[in-house]
């Protein structure tokens, strides 16, 4: 008897069948982490309006994921300090490799592909030097590690791939805290914390580094969105004292000063000084920062960095930008638009999903 | 004998209907519509008693803020509906104020001395900063504001303030009586059902209590290197110590209604904030100015482990009773 993957594997080896790509899977739109009710952990696939498409199991708690942009390829990264990074055959779930950080180093639960497909980058840190670093693996040969250099600052967490004239970059956050697996999360560097959000060449060249005012310099700078003009949302989680008034957000579009949101009102409150995700709506007119300890994700307008409305959703982390304009995930297991006025449950399943959704662009 | 026994007889009586009875109507009509009742009653006198007096230390004057502020500490922890409208929990309580951004906007005030801030209409206009408890609590309480020129400005606006005060509360309150109560009671719209009910309520009595422990204990506290007292919720007129016990006691018979007939949950519920209420009660630390004396320090940090063992308390054994369970992504952060 012939087995279906038997079949195909035969077809490729005449070159009769075509590369497989994102289609074969009826078009999911987001990867999620998130665990089970039995407490197993694993990655997701999931349609534009949050149906289950695919379930991989994952050897630890996740965090994010990076898609390949042809191939029905994900890689799925473990939660900081995390030990693996596990490829998988989003047709089917197989997994395909297991990457682990060089010795000295961990993943901090992020990375992408670039372009082409033909390379993958992770943020990890070198925790023997406190240094952040971004690996850099060769995809054609099987996921091979072929370097590394300097991600521009200490903790690199969040990272994405943006255009510019001069070719594609990487833009990075640099969170400034530095951890050491045998301290756990303990945060060592409080009183030298500085982070930045950095843009690297692909080949580790720094283009461009923005740093907030001292006075923001326990902000640590975490998570990244992108708009379709190529202008940079940050959001932030506030290291110091509760109960300071700060911003959480900003925009930075790089040979600009960056612009920090909704300054001054009271309402960042309500985000207990964490942003979770960020998000720009489909047509960049607003951005959406979650934030799972106070419950609730706020949005923005771009223009005028004003708060235009608040969510109020238990354990929201997860945001996206969706065809309609934004999409949320909770601890909780709901999938939600976040339409105008009010968030519309869109699915409701059996799973905790984790920090964070990631499109498939 | 006759008395004690009608008292335990009624007691009895109450404990029975209260079991009956629904837990949300239970909390709304004992608890929440009287405390809202409480506060418009007394802001309605504190804005009648600044129109007369506006003298900083006159005792009418002082006992009416006392008691307003007394009665929004009571309800502070209830930040959903009708006080997140129009940022009205703001403009009552504009605290933390890490930027100092209070006495900034009330000397402006002072500096400006606009006629049309005095009107109820531009001073709901204004900056939130400069309204709402916190502020008047430096006009009659800080020295560089007590007897701060223009003296007839001073006074129009500290009648200004309570009036606005006693206007959001009103605002508040309508929204409750006219709304909001409704909504919760039937959970067929805002709410969908009555385990979103209680988890809204379950939602505020935890935000009452990580007020306790980061803001109103922790703020001071800061660390034993470095003890903020000046971070002390109103320290200036000595309600530190006063507003702990008082949002002890609003969050106890919250927690106790949301345990509903799980007796052996209740009892373990009261001994747990009997202990941090007793101790608070006995602080003899009106401003907490102990936070930075290594001899009294170590009972406000004792305290501050109990506020903390009693939030532990109900997250592990109160909320699953709730259909609450442990935030996924809440708890810790990445």
């Amino acid at each position: 008897m012939t087995s279906r993957r038997g079949f195909i594997a035969g077809l490729l080896a005449t070159g009769l069948a075509p590369a497989p790509s994102w289609a074969d899977l009826g078009g999911p739109a987001f990867l999620a982490a998130a665990k089970d009710p039995g407490g197993r952990y694993l990655l997701a696939g999931l349609s534009e309006t949050g149906a289950l498409r695919f379930t991989c199991p994952l050897p630890g708690r996740g965090h994010a994921a990076a898609a390949h942009p042809h191939r029905p390829e994900a890689v799925a990264f473990a939660r900081r300090p995390g030990r693996f990074a596990d490829v998988i055959d989003c047709r089917d779930g197989t997994h395909l490799a297991r990457l682990e950080p060089p010795q000295g180093h961990h993943f901090y639960g992020h990375g992408l592909f670039s372009r082409d497909g033909s390379r993958l980058f992770t943020t990890e840190n070198d925790y023997g030097s406190g240094r952040g670093v971004i690996g850099v693996w060769q995809v054609t040969q099987g996921y091979r590690r072929i370097g590394s250099f300097a991600s521009g600052g200490v903790g690199p967490h969040d990272m994405l791939l943006r255009h510019s004239q001069g070719g594609d970059q990487l833009a990075i956050a640099n969170g400034g805290i530095e951890t050491h697996p045998d301290s756990g999360r303990a945060r060592l560097n409080l009183p030298q914390m500085r982070p930045n959000l950095s843009l690297l060449s692909l080949e580790g060249e720094v283009l461009d580094v923005m740093e907030l005012n001292q006075e923001l310099r326990l902000n640590s700078i975490r998570h990244l969105a992108l708009s379709s003009t190529g202008i940079l949302g940050f959001a932030m989680q506030w290291q110091g004292d509760p109960g300071a008034e700060l911003p959480l957000l900003g925009l930075y579009q790089p040979g600009a000063a960056p612009q920090l949101l909704a300054e001054g009102d009271p309402r960042l409150r309500n985000m207990r000084g964490y942003g979770g995700s960020v998000a720009f709506a489909a047509d960049d007119q607003s951005i959406a920062v979650s934030s799972p300890r106070g419950g609730l994700v706020q949005v923005l307008d771009t223009h005028s960095g004003e708060i235009i409305r608040e969510h109020m959703l238990q354990d929201v982390c997860g945001l996206a930008t969706a065809n309609t304009g934004l999409i949320a995930s909770t601890g909780l297991g709901q999938i939600l638009a976040l339409t105008e006025g009010t968030a519309k449950p869109l699915q409701h399943h059996d799973l905790a999903w984790d920090n964070h959704l990631i499109r498939l662009t | 004998m006759k008395h004690l026994l009608f008292a335990l007889a009624a007691s009895l009586a109450l404990v029975t209907t209260s079991a009956r009875a629904d837990v949300v109507d239970e909390i709304l009509d004992d608890q929440i519509l009287p405390a809202m009742q409480a506060l418009v009653d007394s802001s309605q006198d504190l804005a009648e008693t600044a129109g007369r007096t506006c003298q900083p230390d006159a005792a009418p004057l002082q006992n009416a803020y006392s008691q307003a502020f007394d009665d929004w500490t009571r309800v502070s922890h209830l930040r959903f509906g009708p006080t997140e409208t129009d940022n009205r929990a703001f403009a009552l309580a504009f605290w933390p104020d890490s930027r100092g951004k209070t006495p900034k906007t009330l000397a402006k005030h002072l500096r400006d001395a606009d006629p049309a801030l005095l009107t109820p209409q531009g001073f709901a206009q204004s900056s939130i900063a400069g309204r709402g408890f916190y502020a008047l609590e430096f006009m009659l309480y800080d020295a560089s504001f007590t007897s701060a020129e223009p003296a007839e400005y001073r006074c129009a606006l500290i009648a200004t303030m309570a009036g606005d005060i006693a206007t959001t509360a009103e605002a508040i309150q309508q929204d409750w009586q006219q709304s909001y109560a409704a909504q919760m009671r039937s959970a067929t719209g805002r709410y969908q059902d009555k385990t979103e009910v209680k988890q809204e309520l379950f939602k505020s009595l935890n935000t009452g209590l990580q007020m306790l422990a980061d803001m109103r204990l922790g703020r001071p506290l800061g660390s034993f290197d470095k003890p903020r007292p000046k971070r002390a919720e109103a320290w200036r007129s000595g309600r530190s110590q006063h507003h702990i016990v008082l949002a002890l006691q609003a969050l106890q018979p919250l927690a106790v209604a949301l345990a509903q007939d799980d007796d052996d949950l209740v009892t373990r519920l009261e001994a747990a904030f009997q202990k941090p209420i007793l101790r608070a009660l006995r602080l003899e630390d009106p401003s907490l100015a102990g936070v930075a004396d290594p001899a009294k320090r170590f009972r406000i940090e004792a305290l501050q482990q109990e506020v903390n063992d009693l939030q532990a308390l109900i997250e592990s054994d109160l909320g699953p009773a709730l259909g609450v369970l442990a935030g996924f992504n809440a708890l810790d952060g990445d």
